[in-house]
């Protein structure tokens, strides 16, 4: 997930887990419950759907518009243009210069960003309320068309490839977590990273910006959600003034269909970067996507592996064998496909071998024997708690509305998948660990530093090297 | 309960955005509204409202009602890192650490599990003036939450196993830390600023005063400054404070105070330092260079805290100075900003961000000329204004979610001032003058004793750094030691 601005590190990690997971409604026992999000679902004859939640707690109003546009529909030859796109959004449109979005949202006490990811590019704004109306028509202005110019093009693209600096070159796992997305998949475009590459950066022009504003930002293609303080009626109104008239296209819009073969054997790959503190191995196994029953315990299987300091990953790798200095188990679970990996940075004086037998010996256990029932209950309280502290906010609550409608395909879903998880058997996540963490379904990633006396160039050899 | 309310009115920013809507540049209309609508009548904001009593043996309990299904707990000890000796850095932080793992009757997977199993994690370390220890759960298992956190608070056991477990982890963390060149640039700003005095420490330690730490400094320490007299418990969200107050008499009111006296304040004393030093550490591997100024900035007691906290939201933020001149105008960043942080002494005013290394002297460059022009020139109305808003609009939102009210309330408890700054924060930003903020920033955040650091690939920007600052000092990064103010591992001519 890229984003516009850089954020704190808390918030993007909700921010994540809301895209990850939306469970609700009542739990029965010692687990912990949640109150029902009541919202309107209205979909316009243009096409865009509106979703929206009343909480009048606090007079702000969060804003979002989702599209369902992501790095996996970046144009050939240039990857990371959809998430470059999200950034073109703030610059001029037809009735707003440049970061006109900023002066509403920024200037008057709110805040706005955007972020990226392979499926869907995602908008949000948290205003005052009573400037519910003003972000209203900012959304529909960008919307209806941009008019953003050379010079500020180049300059936000220049912007993106610090990003790029910043999150991948600069800190020393960056360009780990570049190789997971990039060698986890061989036909889908998956295999191209959000981010892109520098190259592909410098290729992207304004044209470009013209096509793919004209071919996914339309109104069938996108969903407005309100949630905070607002009058349903009101908002009705002004989606009608502002938004309705928008029109749809003729042309129809293009899906990604291509397929992901099956992986038939491991591979494994080997890469040597500079600034590479302590050696570093990732295991990547194709999985369910995010629709699939398989999804609820594949994410208890998670929980349960490396959530907390009670988690099997911590309490074995960690605390017991101390072979690792963090172990991190991902279900990165997409719309066409699941990605599920696993990183481990080995602890000082321990070779990538030993992390890789202790991480192995763990999938194993998990497949050969059902997790226990204390265990079973925690990962449950611990992923309905994440939730809850998500939506607390209402830009939190619109997140959870959101991705139900747009990933999942029904904004019910935000309060019927708690259900769904409170129902995962100890059976089930035993069933999801045989299935899909086979030896044939995995990929290897060694990560180590440079050789001395071996001079590489980190950004040339991001593909790494096969062995 | 009595619950104050709190004029927010985020809208008297209008003026602004009208005057930015009346610039010429807007396109003919093609939608069926060229101008953006104007904004209805505000809403006023209530702020919940703090209750607190006093334990008999000493212990503060705060307690903020909110309507919601969490409550926060947090446990503040009001000492931190600036406690550690000097050679000992790093210290508190182990403390905080070890306390959750192992008490006289749960062992560290016994507490991880049991915290665990409510939904929540203990989440314990310190900071500058304060060591914390906090949870968040849902607020039917507060009850049991709390027996845990006192647990950990008040009856750790510091095995030597688990002491040197912590250490070799530490260790490994640092490893990671430093291979970012902006955490780098972060350590060596802080030695550069304060010298030899307690916030100049790096605050997880170094390898070496990790490697010095004995079991006995962490019993002492946490002996000498985990007593209830010198602890604030604050609990926050979907609880009673009737209930709160029981629960805090329950777990924590046997809780003995030691016959010992209290810990004296810390003397801090601050050798101001000259500033205008220039260093550039090299790192080549540097896929960014990380670019920092650094000086001495206000406490948070200062009487010109919310003139501080305006000056630096002229300067930080999305659209602040900084970002408009080098993120905005010229392409030159992901971000950059800057951070008033306001302690119990004098703690640092830095700006910084990270470029690529051929650009890092530019950038160097326009971060000092932005930090001068707000002492030589006052901020214009039109940038008054919604600089002002945005202070406002995240005061609001840290409020909005329990974890963030239980650790504002608490920082407010830390530093001994009153909760009725919350009903005057609005009106203490409003009326910040220009006039004031432009002697200020000259007073406080002059560019003059401003320091710089570059972390990055020093063959890249050095040539052009010399020329304007030729009294750059370049340490190899192999070289670096943040155990001292000098910095080198070896003393080194210039």
């Amino acid at each position: 997930m890229k984003l516009r601005k850089p954020i704190a590190c808390s918030i993007l990690v909700m921010l994540l887990l809301s895209i990850a997971f939306s469970p609700e409604v009542q739990a029965q026992g010692s687990q912990v419950s949640m109150p029902r999000i009541k919202f309107q679902d209205r979909t316009l004859p243009n096409g865009m759907r509106v979703l929206s939640a009343v909480d009048n707690s606090s007079p702000t109003v969060a804003i979002q518009v989702w599209y369902h546009v992501g790095s996996k529909d970046d144009p050939a030859g240039r990857s990371g243009f959809a998430h470059l796109f999200e950034h073109i959004m703030f610059k001029a449109t037809r009735n707003m210069k440049s970061e006109m979005m900023d002066r509403l949202t920024e200037d008057v006490g709110g805040f706005n960003n955007a972020f990226t990811n392979p499926d869907v590019t995602v908008y949000y704004e948290v205003v005052p309320s009573h400037y519910l109306e003003t972000l209203l028509w900012a959304e529909a202005d960008r919307l209806s068309g941009l008019t953003v110019d050379d010079p500020n093009f180049k300059s936000e693209r220049s912007v993106v490839q610090e990003e790029f600096r910043q999150s991948y070159l600069a800190p020393p796992y960056g360009m780990l977590e570049y190789l997971i997305e990039q060698q986890s998949f061989v036909n889908h475009p998956y295999k191209r990273s959000t981010i892109g590459s520098i190259e592909d950066l410098d290729a992207a022009s304004i044209e470009d910006v013209r096509a793919f504003h004209k071919t996914y930002y339309r109104p069938d293609n996108a969903t407005l959600v309100v949630a905070g303080d607002f009058d349903p009626r009101q908002l009705n109104s002004w989606v009608d003034k502002y938004l309705a008239p928008i029109p749809k296209p003729a042309t129809a819009l293009p899906r990604v269909g291509i397929k992901e073969p099956e992986r038939k054997a491991e591979r494994r790959i080997t890469h040597r970067a500079a600034n590479v503190p302590l050696p570093a191995i990732a295991f990547t196994y194709l999985t369910a996507p995010e629709r699939n029953a398989d999804a609820e315990p594949l994410r208890v299987a998670a929980t349960i592996l490396s959530e907390g300091e009670s988690s099997r990953l911590y309490r074995s790798l960690i605390y017991d064998q101390q072979v690792a200095q963090s172990a991190d188990a991902i279900p990165d679970l997409r719309e066409d496909l699941g990605l599920f990996y696993f990183n481990v940075i080995l602890a000082s004086g321990k070779k990538p071998e030993d992390g890789e037998r202790a991480l192995l010996a763990e999938i194993k256990k998990m497949q050969d024997a059902p997790v226990s029932a204390p265990e079973l209950d925690k990962a449950k309280n611990q992923l309905v708690t994440n939730e809850l502290r998500q939506r607390e906010t209402s830009n939190g609550k619109a997140l959870a509305l959101g991705s139900a409608a747009v990933l999942l395909g029904d904004p019910n879903r935000v309060n019927t998948d708690l259900g769904k998880l409170q129902s995962v058997t100890a059976a089930d996540v035993q069933r999801v660990m045989k299935k899909y963490f086979t030896d044939t379904n995995r990929l290897v990633i060694t990560y180590l530093p440079e050789e001395v006396n071996r001079k590489v160039n980190t950004m040339n050899r991001a593909g790494g090297q096969a062995q | 309960m009595k619950r104050f309310s709190l004029l927010m009115r985020l809208s008297a920013q209008l003026g602004f955005i009208s005057a930015c809507l009346l610039t010429p540049s807007l396109v003919q209309a093609q939608t069926p509204q060229a101008t953006p609508p104007p904004p209805a009548q505000p809403r006023t904001v209530q702020f919940p409202r703090p209750v607190e009593k006093t334990l008999a043996n000493g212990l503060r309990v705060i307690v903020i009602e909110k309507v919601g299904a969490l409550v926060s707990g947090q446990l503040l000890i009001k000492n931190g890192a600036e406690a550690d000796p000097i050679e000992l850095a790093g210290l508190s932080n182990m403390v905080a650490d070890l306390i959750t793992k192992g008490t006289e009757k749960r062992s560290a997977t016994e507490i991880a599990e049991a915290v665990e199993a409510l939904g929540g994690s203990l989440e314990s370390s310190a900071r500058w003036d304060s060591s914390r220890v906090g949870v968040s759960v849902i607020s039917s298992k507060i009850g049991p939450a709390l027996e845990i956190l006192a647990d950990v608070v008040r009856r750790p056991t510091f095995k030597e196993e688990e002491v040197e477990r912590l250490r070799q982890q530490t260790i490994d963390d640092l490893t990671i830390e430093l291979g970012e060149p902006s955490s780098i640039a972060q350590y060596v700003a802080a030695r550069v600023v304060f010298g030899d005095t307690p916030y100049a420490k790096p605050m997880s330690g170094t390898t070496e005063s990790i490697t010095r730490i004995s079991r006995n400094d962490i019993v002492q320490f946490h002996g000498r400054y985990y007593r209830p007299d010198h602890a604030i418990l604050v609990l926050g969200g979907d609880i009673k404070a009737a209930n709160a107050f029981r629960l805090a008499q329950q777990y924590f009111g046997d809780w003995k105070k030691p016959a010992s006296p209290l810990p004296p304040a810390s003397a801090t004393k601050l050798n101001a330092s000259p500033g205008s030093r220039v260093i550039v550490v090299d790192k080549p591997d540097a896929g960014q260079a990380a670019v920092l100024v650094a000086r001495t900035g206000i406490t948070r007691r200062d009487t010109d805290y919310f003139t501080g906290i305006v000056a630096n939201s002229v300067l930080s933020g999305y659209s602040g100075r900084l970002n408009q001149e080098i993120r905005i105008k010229r392409g030159l960043s992901y971000g950059a900003g800057s951070t008033l942080d306001a302690r119990r002494e004098t703690g640092p005013f830095s700006a910084s961000t990270q470029t690529k290394n051929t650009t890092a002297a530019v950038v160097a460059d326009l971060l000092m000329h932005e930090i001068t022009r707000l002492s030589t020139e006052p901020v214009p109305d039109v940038e008054m204004v919604p600089r002002k808003a945005v202070v406002a609009g995240n005061f609001a939102r840290n409020l909005e979610t329990a974890a963030g009210l239980v650790n504002q309330v608490g920082s407010l408890a830390l530093h001994g001032i009153g909760f009725d700054e919350i009903n005057r924060y609005l009106g203490n930003v409003q009326g910040v003058t220009a006039a004031n903020l432009q002697r200020f920033a000259a007073a406080r955040l002059g560019a003059k004793e401003t320091n710089i650091i570059v972390v990055g690939n020093a063959k890249e920007f050095l040539p052009a750094l010399k020329k304007q600052y030729p009294q750059v000092e370049v340490i190899p990064v192999a070289e670096l030691d943040l155990n001292t103010a000098l910095l080198r591992k070896k003393q080194a001519t210039n």
